[in-house]
This record gives structure tokens, sequence and C-alpha cells, in this order.
């Protein structure tokens, strides 16, 4: 249908203008803005035209190395994590999917009920375990627990995945005499990579950019890079903008490039998976 | 020989117990590809959100065995003026964020669904947000609307309007966090709705055109009605959510000033890790959990009918 109107073309014009600056001023802002010398980040109005520097990013190469071990510990925590719940929600959405019974169907929605649990409640206990396990401040406890709390949407998505490969396959394979983990390996896995892709670029989001279990449960040597920027910001001797916008630039451009690339895998998630509509 | 030869014909067990037999070596054999999804939910959810009803039930800190005191957490928690305002905060902070993201989520979805130049370059815009962590997002917002010296904030004193007094007014600071939240998750609510519009079939369109139903008509009677399962589900969803909210409000406010924008989980927080309250914080989690399942019982109850149809 296209718009013949001229008001109507206007109308959607101005719809889309407001829809593009409230979603990408406050990001673009904060790049820019990282890249302007010294004083002219608080310049009132803010410059369009300026001349780039790097000198904030220096600054932070400089005096933030905390906050670069902080990406390692990212970027450690979340591919562990990411591995973690694809394979955890691809088996299980193997079984999913291919079996059926009141017993299966009950521990599926079992999965589900117990994501209801909001992950501050269960801090509490869990801090105390991690501490008598001295997992706590480890990169080992942020994996589980970012796994545990995406493996049952993970396995729901996974299940919807493999409810399209053609069960002929699987039971071909099956006349050969292959195994359950053969059928898996060789027949699920390859065509199931649409869903795994879908599945890992939510995980990767996720533990990417993860506040809450990061701040509880790091401290030190486990410390991912949110968890040193919400430091920066709470600096007690005044909070360096420039530095800090290098700081967050740093950790969001990787990501932000990933989802834009990533973005078919994102939708088919959405609409293939649990949470259809 | 023959007399080791297996008997050739097995007596002939009821099938009741031939079908149990069946099932439970199926189940042993698809036990192993469970186990790895079920044993993570059950050492790391279902464990200590039991072991959180005994800390409730009792009074503990840090180093010392808890003391078994009954529900006086729980009369505690519902006699501190605190909790109540805590959780009138989040109840403002869901109906209003959950509300207005479904609104906007709506009319995006229904922008892009008339057809946009550029589509694919503009959703990838549209997506942006996403991709920002709470932390980064929080760094942005505390600049931008700066009490002092914010270039929003300017901007709205050249307007002549007043600014976000945020930090001392605590409407106006649940009123940049509910902004912030929304920022964060309209791409996802946008994307369950507008994913649920592009499996909306033209024909319905085109059919109500040739019904000669006006653009209003076929909205509330083809449009509408289709979307509803899409928003309930992404309603429901974002109610669960935005109930447990923590970051942002952290970020933002850190509660204050005094605590007067404090939501649920700020409070739990500060209870188990500031005043080393574990029971008083352990009542308040299971206070949550009850709120959050009968949030998400209708959740749940969709999903269900989702999968049975599934399953048929």
């Amino acid at each position: 249908m296209p718009p013949r109107n001229p008001a109507v073309v206007a109308g959607k014009a101005i719809a889309v203008g407001v829809i593009l600056l409230w979603s990408l001023f406050p990001i673009g802002f904060m790049l820019m803005s990282s890249l302007k010398p010294g004083q002219e980040i608080f310049a009132v109005p803010p410059r369009l035209v300026f001349e780039p520097t790097l000198q904030h990013y220096g600054a932070l190469w400089e005096k933030w190395a905390v906050f670069f071990r902080g990406l390692g510990n990212s970027f450690i925590v979340t591919l562990g994590a990411t591995l973690l719940t694809v394979i955890a929600s691809t088996m299980a959405g193997f079984v999913y999917s291919r079996e059926r019974g009141r017993a299966l169907e009950a521990s599926a929605l079992f999965l589900i009920v117990v994501r209801l649990l909001p992950p501050i409640v269960l801090t509490l206990p869990l801090f105390t375990i991690a501490n008598m396990l001295a997992i706590n401040d480890t990169h080992l406890v942020l994996i589980l627990l970012y796994a545990t709390f995406f493996v049952s949407l993970g396995t729901l998505l996974m299940r919807t995945f493999i409810d399209y490969i053609p069960r002929e396959l699987d039971e071909a394979a099956m006349v050969d005499g292959a195994s359950r983990l053969t059928i898996l390996w060789r027949v699920i896995r390859p065509l199931s990579k649409q869903g795994m892709l879908a599945l890992a670029v939510f995980v990767i989001v996720y533990a990417w950019n993860e506040f809450l279990f990061a701040f509880v449960f790091t401290s030190t040597r486990a410390k991912t890079a949110p968890l040193v920027i919400s430091e920066m910001l709470g600096s007690f001797d005044g909070v360096d903008w420039g530095v800090l916008f290098a700081a967050s630039s740093v950790q969001l451009l990787p990501i932000l490039i990933f989802v834009i690339f990533m973005q078919k895998h994102l939708v088919a998630g959405l609409t293939g998976g649990a949470i259809k509509g | 020989m023959t007399t080791l030869a297996p008997p050739r014909e097995l007596p002939a067990l009821p099938a009741a117990v031939r079908g149990a037999g069946a099932r439970l070596s199926r189940l042993g054999a698809t036990l192993p590809f469970l186990a790895p999804a079920q044993l993570l939910v059950l050492t790391v959810i279902v464990l200590p959100a039991l072991h959180i009803i005994w800390l409730s039930l009792s009074t503990s800190t840090f180093g010392k065995a808890p003391v078994f005191v009954g529900l006086a957490n729980y009369i505690h928690v519902f006699g501190d003026t605190y909790f109540w305002r805590a959780l009138a905060n989040t109840i403002i902070i869901v109906l209003v964020v959950v509300h207005v993201e479904l609104l906007l989520g709506l009319g995006m979805a229904l922008l892009f669904a008339s057809g946009l130049p550029a589509r694919r370059l503009l959703l990838a815009a549209v997506l942006a947000p996403y991709a920002v962590s709470e932390v980064s997002a929080a760094v942005i917002w505390r600049f931008l609307f700066d009490p002092d010296a914010g270039p929003v904030t300017m901007a709205l004193h050249a307007l002549g309007l007043p600014g976000f007094e945020w930090s001392v007014d605590p409407a106006h600071g649940l009123a940049i966090v509910a902004l912030l939240s929304i920022w964060l998750h309209l791409p996802f609510t946008f994307l369950i709705i507008y994913a649920a519009r592009l499996a909306v079939p033209e024909e319905l369109y085109e059919a109500a055109r040739i019904d000669g139903a006006s653009k209003l008509q076929s909205f509330r009677r083809v449009t509408l009605p289709l979307l509803m399962p899409a928003i309930l589900l992404a309603a429901l969803f974002r109610y669960i959510f935005v109930f447990r909210l923590f970051s942002e409000v952290w970020l933002m406010t850190q509660g204050g000033p005094a605590r007067s924008t404090d939501v649920v989980a700020v409070y739990l927080y500060l209870e188990a890790f500031r005043f080393n309250a574990f029971g008083t914080a352990a009542a308040t989690g299971w206070i949550m959990v009850v709120i959050s399942m009968i949030l998400g019982a209708g959740y749940l109850w969709g999903l269900r009918r989702e999968m049975r149809a599934h399953a048929a």
C-alpha cells in the first residue's frame, strides 16, 4: 500500500524522524562526546562539529587498566555462558521435540516456572553457597548463573527450531542403527544452526551487558566491564565524563555491531521461539 | 547347547507392565540429554529457592547460625513503611513502563508494516538500544539529564519548561528511571508485536477493503484482534521483568533521596547486603516470588495452551 496522500507521507516522515532521534540520539551523543576534546563535552548547546581526539581513550588506557581486564573477563564469561547455554538447550530441546509424555511435559513446564523467580531473590542463598564453595569472584560462578537463567528459554527456542526438522531424518538414521547422540550430532546439529545462532545472540547480549549478578558475585578478579564502568560512575573524586564516555563506547561498540549484523537471527529467535504470538 | 538357548516365547507380560518398562527405558535413554539443563536449574534456582524459605523463617546474618523465628520476618516486612513505599513505586513503574512500551511498540509495528523505505536500516536503528547495557545507558542518562548542566535539562529550560529534578524529587526520580527502562526495552516489545503483525496474512486486509472497511475499521476488526495474543504475551513478559527491576534504579538514584525511589528489588538488596538482615531480605524475596508467580500464571497459561496445540 504505497501512501498517496502527501499528509500521510509527511506524518510518516515525522514519525520516523522521532523514532530515529529517540533510538539513536543517546548512543550518538555518547560516541561523539567520547571523541570531544576536554571541556567541549560540556559546551551548551552541544556542538556537532569539533576536532575529534582520542585523548579520553588514551587516558582510559593509562588510568584504567582494570577496565581492560574487565573487558577480558566479560569476554571469557560471555563465551563460557553462551557455549554452556547452547549445548544444554540443544540437548534438552532435542528430547522435548522428539519425545512425548506427561512427565516430559511437566518437566518442560517446570523449566519455565522456575524462571519466574527473580534473580535478585536468589542472590541471597547463592552468595552464601558460592562463598562456601569458594567460587565467588570467579568466571565460573557468572557462567553458571547466566547459563541457568537462559537455559529454560533456550530449551523452548531450540525445541521450536528442531520441530521444523523432519522426523523422517531421525528415523532413517535410527534404522541405520544410529544412537540418539549420533542423531543429535549428525542430523540435528547441522540443521538447527539457525536456532543455535538465534539463541547465541540472546545469551551474548545478556552476558556481555549483565549488571546485577556481576555486581553481587564479583569484586576484583572476575569483575566484568559493566561493573568497572559503574564504579567509574560512582567514583568519589568526581566523574571524569570524557573517560567514562570512552569506556562506555568501548564496551558498547562490539556488541552493537554484533547485534546489527545478527539482526536477522534476533528476529528469527523472537518469531520462531517460545515467545511468539 | 539347546538347553542354554532362551525360550522362544516369553510369557506375555500384562500390557501395562510392558508399557511401563518401555517408558522406563526411554526415560533412561533421554535423561542424559535433559540432565545439563535440569541440573543447572535445580542447583542454581530450585534448591537455593527452598533454602530461602528456611532463611525467611529465621534470623541470620554473615557468620551467624540462623535461629528460627517463625513469621516474624514477614510481620516485620509488612510493618515496614519503606517496604510499602518500595512496593508502591514498583507498581507505578510497572504500570507506566509496560503500557507505554506496548503503545509505542504497537504504533511502531503498524508504522513499519505500512511500508517504509530502507526498512532494514531503520529496523537496525530501532534495535540499537537493545545492545546498550543498563550501565552505559545510565551513564548517558545521568549526563543528559544532569539537573544543573545536562543538555536535555538545558534544552527544556531554553523552551521555558522545568527540567527533571530527579536527584531531589522522588516523582522525577521515578520518571527518569521509567524513561530509561522504556528506552532500553522498547526494541524487544516492538519486535514481538511487529513479528505478530508480519504474520497477519495480507489477504485479510484485501478482503476488508473489498468489503468497504475503512482504515480504522480494518485496524479494529482485523489487526487488533489478531495481534492481541502477542500483545498480551509481551505485556505479561514485561510485567514479570519490570517487577524485578533493579539495575536501572540502582545506577540512577540508588533508591535515593532518603529511600524515596526504592523499588522492591532495591529494598531486598539493601536489607541483605547493607543491613545484613538475611531473614527480612529472604521474606521480601518470597513475597516477590509469590507476586511473580501470580503474574506468571497468566503467561504460563498462555504458553501451556500453545504447547497443547503444538502437541496435538
